[in-house]
């Protein structure tokens, strides 16, 4: 008595292996479990899922003892009586178990013969399916388009829609169109001289963001345009001109004509002055086409809204530093940076004419002016003297200190860069007014700037008086006397009396001399005896530079005239108008580029950039050097000077 | 080599070669104790020399002084696109490496590891390149790229570091094809189970067999939120109908099998919700790994047209 086990497994290839061995007991335990007699791997199965008993000859009971049933023939049973004969099958997961008479068991009859027992998977682990379905069960392929095509996808949504037609548009787009796209009133104001009349140059004026639209090459703008060029985001092709060729500076200057914004010096002497450069940066320029000194050297663009004005400091020391060593005839002295700036050569008169006055640049230290006029300053910016006091008479403003202001000459300019020019009716005829007479209610003057005209009036004057002075008709004296005192009376006849008034008007105190230095010719026509000293006074003495006066109204917790004189020291004490009252550079360094105010800040008292003085696009000749730059100036002085 | 050798002249020096062989047959490499990962290789050697990259990239970004600002135009901005160019290029190469299967002299862990760490360190090339100057254009497309490019690394990587040790938890020593039989195999017991069952019963098991998806779409993989699985509503109406019923009613037997299979598909989903976890970051790094070249070319060639 016992059961006879054949085991069918599949092989790979689809053949069987079958396994047979026999058990020499009544019981067989069937299950997932490895102790059980009938092993049968599959998760369906219980541990010990069912037991097979031998009752009888050719009966068997089948059991379920895992709680889990069997199926016979079909039939959730969880215990069976079989019959071997009807070959009986039973179910356990995707097993069967065919029970059958041993071969013993035929020989006997049946009886106390073996069991076979078949156990067969019937139902075939899905394995092929599965394979195809792990993949797409655990991993993301199932859920997501595959990572290639994803990549294929971007790839080329980035290709094409940010090389390929950008690059269309340019190729496409033609040059009349760029220009035609290009606004006229930037244009226009790009064609205007961009520095004003004191080699200053004007800021650019913000233009509105260009509306033509979005270009496809703007994708390509590695930044926002400076707020001049603003109105070219769309046109990009107005500066990038050539594909692979960096902006030129004809590109540039399409639009700011040479004319409009000149060289800084002219350019054979900018190559020859500029430091030459060197080493890795030098190859690496050399080996891509860009060369020193252009326009995008300096002005780079797509930086930011207000960027395209800014320009390094050292840019400019970079030649300036040793300019000598390299353009040795250069007049400009070398400045390798702001605290070695040398002090300043100021431009002055040095031979006054009426017309072609002669200007010399020359160290301040000790130097001297020859205007031409005799105007001491201290004596009229005395509080106390005869001076404040006609002042206060004639009802001329007063500063705090009780003297004439600063300004009652020296009157800010429209831009409050520099003064307005003197001129002898606005700042001085208040007090000088060349009265020499009373006629009537008349208050008799004479001309200023016309000498022979005044000899003319005086020897008339002299004459009339001949035939007795008319009532009304008083001559004032120019010289002061005591009172009770009277002027001397004149010796000789009409005529000579005539000439000696002449030569009194000339010569005496309280009248031309007073200004003006005169020279006796001793010419024999009263009229052209007397020759005025020629006059220039000087409306920059700094022309290469620019301080806005304007700006420094008040001077370290100063106003007013202290604000004036903190930098004009001398003027106070000044005696001659020979003194040149230009502060030095020691002065400006007082707060430009100073250390800051509190140690929380990093920021000097005040910038000191090249740029806060000094141009650079105000041509190759610029004031006080080879030619005087500014006649106008001159010629205003001359004209109130002429001759009649 | 030595044994099958001719004995020579001087046999009495062969004597302790023969000895020594007589011991392993092949002398094993020296291994390290401590597992070294791909973070640590050699002693992190590329976290060094990453680490210097960066602070020599950050000590000439900050000693330059470019005019009006530092942008990718100038040397130090042309020099870091050179250098960061040429980085991106060499990292998205481990795709290639990876598939070149042999003896390298480079070995794919040591790729990886300097994978990982100068990738880290682009972060800091790529951003001081740009100088900061960010805008609507291909050139920043091309940064952002990058930096979602690092950043899916960076996420993969954390992943990396935790994620395996629960994955194998979860899965005890169960492969995902014996996830897979248990769950088909207790469709299969549900199908045999359910066939005395009348026709409404039925319903509710076929419910489970048809409307069953282990796995689900992308977002039920990240959440495990399989409320609205096949399984969970029939086990739901099952559980309702057994409820009272006498223990040998076969819908006791039916709620059994499918509590069973919702176990067993709660056990492959939380392998599933890992594995799309491990998985995800890839679908991020790869793409835009691509779509990053393309904008660099972008990038480069539009510099230089539009000089």
């Amino acid at each position: 008595m016992g059961f006879s086990i054949r085991q069918v497994a599949k092989r790979a290839d689809g053949g069987d292996i079958v396994r047979t061995r026999s058990v020499a007991q009544a019981e067989l335990s069937i299950g997932r479990g490895t102790d059980c007699d009938i092993q049968l791997a599959d998760l369906a199965v219980m541990l010990r899922h069912a037991r097979l008993l031998i009752t009888a000859p050719g009966k068997v009971s089948v059991e379920a003892i895992g709680g889990v049933p069997v199926a016979v023939d079909g039939k959730f049973v969880t215990r069976a009586d079989l019959v071997l004969a009807d070959r009986p099958a039973v179910d356990i997961g995707p097993f069967r178990l065919t029970l059958a008479a041993g071969e013993d068991g035929g020989e006997n009859g049946g009886g106390g013969g073996t069991v076979a027992v078949t156990a067969e998977r019937v139902v075939a682990p899905s394995d092929a399916a599965d394979a195809a379905q792990e993949t797409s069960i655990f991993s993301l392929a199932g859920a997501l388009p595959s990572k290639r095509s994803m990549a294929w996808a971007g790839a080329l949504v980035v290709l094409i829609g940010l090389l390929l037609v950008p690059l269309l548009h340019f190729i496409g787009e033609s040059r009349a169109r760029i220009q035609a796209g290009l606004p006229r009133a930037m244009l226009a104001q790009a064609a205007q001289p961009a520095a004003d009349s004191d080699g200053r140059l004007a800021l650019p004026k913000p233009r509105p963001a260009a509306t033509a639209g979005f270009a496809a090459d703007e994708v390509w703008s590695t930044g926002t345009l400076s707020n001049a060029h603003a109105s070219l985001s769309g046109n990009c092709g107005a500066c990038h001109q050539k594909a692979f060729v960096s902006v030129t500076d004809g590109a540039c200057q399409a639009c700011h004509t040479p004319a409009a914004l000149p060289d800084h010096a002219a350019p054979a002497r900018m190559a020859a002055g500029r430091l030459p450069e060197s080493g890795a940066l030098a190859a690496a320029h050399s080996a891509f086409n860009l060369p020193q000194g252009r326009c995008t050297s300096c002005h780079k663009e797509h930086e930011g809204a207000a960027t395209v004005m800014t320009v390094a400091a050292n840019f400019c020391t970079d030649c300036h530093g040793g300019l000598k060593s390299r353009l040795g005839d250069t007049p400009v002295s070398d400045v390798p940076d702001w605290p070695k700036h040398p002090d300043f050569r100021a431009t002055l008169v040095a031979a006054p004419s009426l017309t072609k006055p002669v200007f010399t640049r020359t160290a301040l230290a000790g130097a001297r002016e020859a205007s031409g006029l005799i105007y001491p300053h201290a004596l009229h910016q005395s509080s106390t003297n005869a001076v404040a006091n006609m002042a206060l008479k004639q009802r001329l403003p007063v500063a705090a200190s009780g003297a004439l202001p600063c300004n009652y000459c020296h009157k800010p300019d429209a831009a409050q860069q520099r003064f307005q020019p003197i001129s002898m009716e606005a700042n001085c005829s208040a007090c000088h007014d060349l009265a020499f007479a009373r006629d009537g209610g008349t208050i008799r003057t004479l001309p200023h700037g016309k000498p022979a005209q005044v000899a003319g009036i005086i020897r008339d004057f002299s004459f009339r008086q001949a035939f007795g002075t008319p009532t009304g008709m008083q001559q004032i004296a120019f010289d002061r006397r005591p009172p009770g005192i009277a002027a001397p009376i004149m010796p000789g006849n009409p005529a000579a009396r005539a000439s000696a008034a002449v030569v009194g008007v000339f010569t005496g105190k309280g009248l031309c001399t007073e200004c003006h230095a005169i020279t006796d010719t001793n010419s024999a026509d009263i009229t052209r005896r007397f020759a005025v000293a020629p006059v220039s006074l000087n409306d920059h003495y700094l022309p290469q530079g620019r301080f806005p006066h304007g700006k420094h109204k008040s001077h370290d917790g100063k106003t007013g005239e202290a604000a004036c004189t903190a930098c004009h020291t001398g003027v106070l004490k000044s005696k001659l108008a020979a003194d040149v009252n230009i502060p030095g550079v020691a002065s400006c360094r007082e707060c430009h580029g100073a250390p800051a105010k509190s140690w929380l800040s990093s920021a000097a008292k005040a910038e000191a950039s090249c740029d806060t003085c000094h141009a650079y696009h105000d041509g190759s000749v610029p004031a006080g050097h080879a030619a005087p730059a500014r006649p106008a100036v001159v010629a205003a002085v001359r004209a109130r000077q002429a001759p009649a | 080599m030595a044994s099958t050798a001719p004995p020579k002249a001087g046999s009495a020096r062969k004597a302790p070669v023969r000895k020594t062989m007589t011991g392993k047959a092949v002398t094993r490499a020296p291994r390290d104790v401590a597992h070294e990962g791909f973070l640590n290789h050699r002693r992190w050697r590329w976290a060094k020399a990453a680490t210097i990259l960066c602070v020599v990239v950050i000590a000439a970004y900050l000693l330059a002084d470019p005019i009006p600002r530092h942008n990718g135009g100038t040397w130090l901005g042309y020099t870091l696109g050179t250098v960061g160019a040429g980085m991106i290029v060499w990292l998205s190469l481990l795709g290639v490496r990876k598939r070149v299967i042999g003896p390298k002299p480079f070995s794919l862990k040591g790729w990886t590891s300097a994978h990982v760490w100068l990738g880290l360190s682009l972060i800091v090339v790529g951003t001081l390149h740009t100088g900061f100057q960010l805008g609507w254009n291909v050139h920043t497309l091309a940064w952002a790229l990058m930096m979602i490019v690092i950043g899916s690394g960076l996420w993969g990587i954390s992943l990396y570091a935790a994620l395996p040790e629960r994955l194998s938890a979860n899965r005890g020593e169960l492969t995902q094809k014996q996830m897979l039989e248990a769950i088909r195999t207790l469709d299969r017991q549900l199908d045999t189970a359910a066939q005395p069952l009348g026709g409404d019963d039925a319903a509710l098991v076929q419910i489970s067999l048809e409307q069953c998806r282990i796995a689900g779409t992308l977002g039920q993989r990240l959440s495990g939120n399989y409320a609205r699985d096949g399984n969970a509503r029939a086990l739901g109406a099952v559980q309702d109908r057994a409820r009272g019923r006498p223990d040998n009613d076969p819908m006791q037997q039916i709620k059994g099998l499918l509590e069973r299979k919702e176990a067993a598909l709660a056990q492959a989903r939380r392998h599933i919700a890992m594995k799309a976890q491990l998985e995800l970051w890839l679908y991020v790094h790869v793409p835009v790994t691509m779509a990053l070249l393309a904008a660099l070319l972008a990038h480069i060639f539009s510099v230089f047209l539009y000089w």
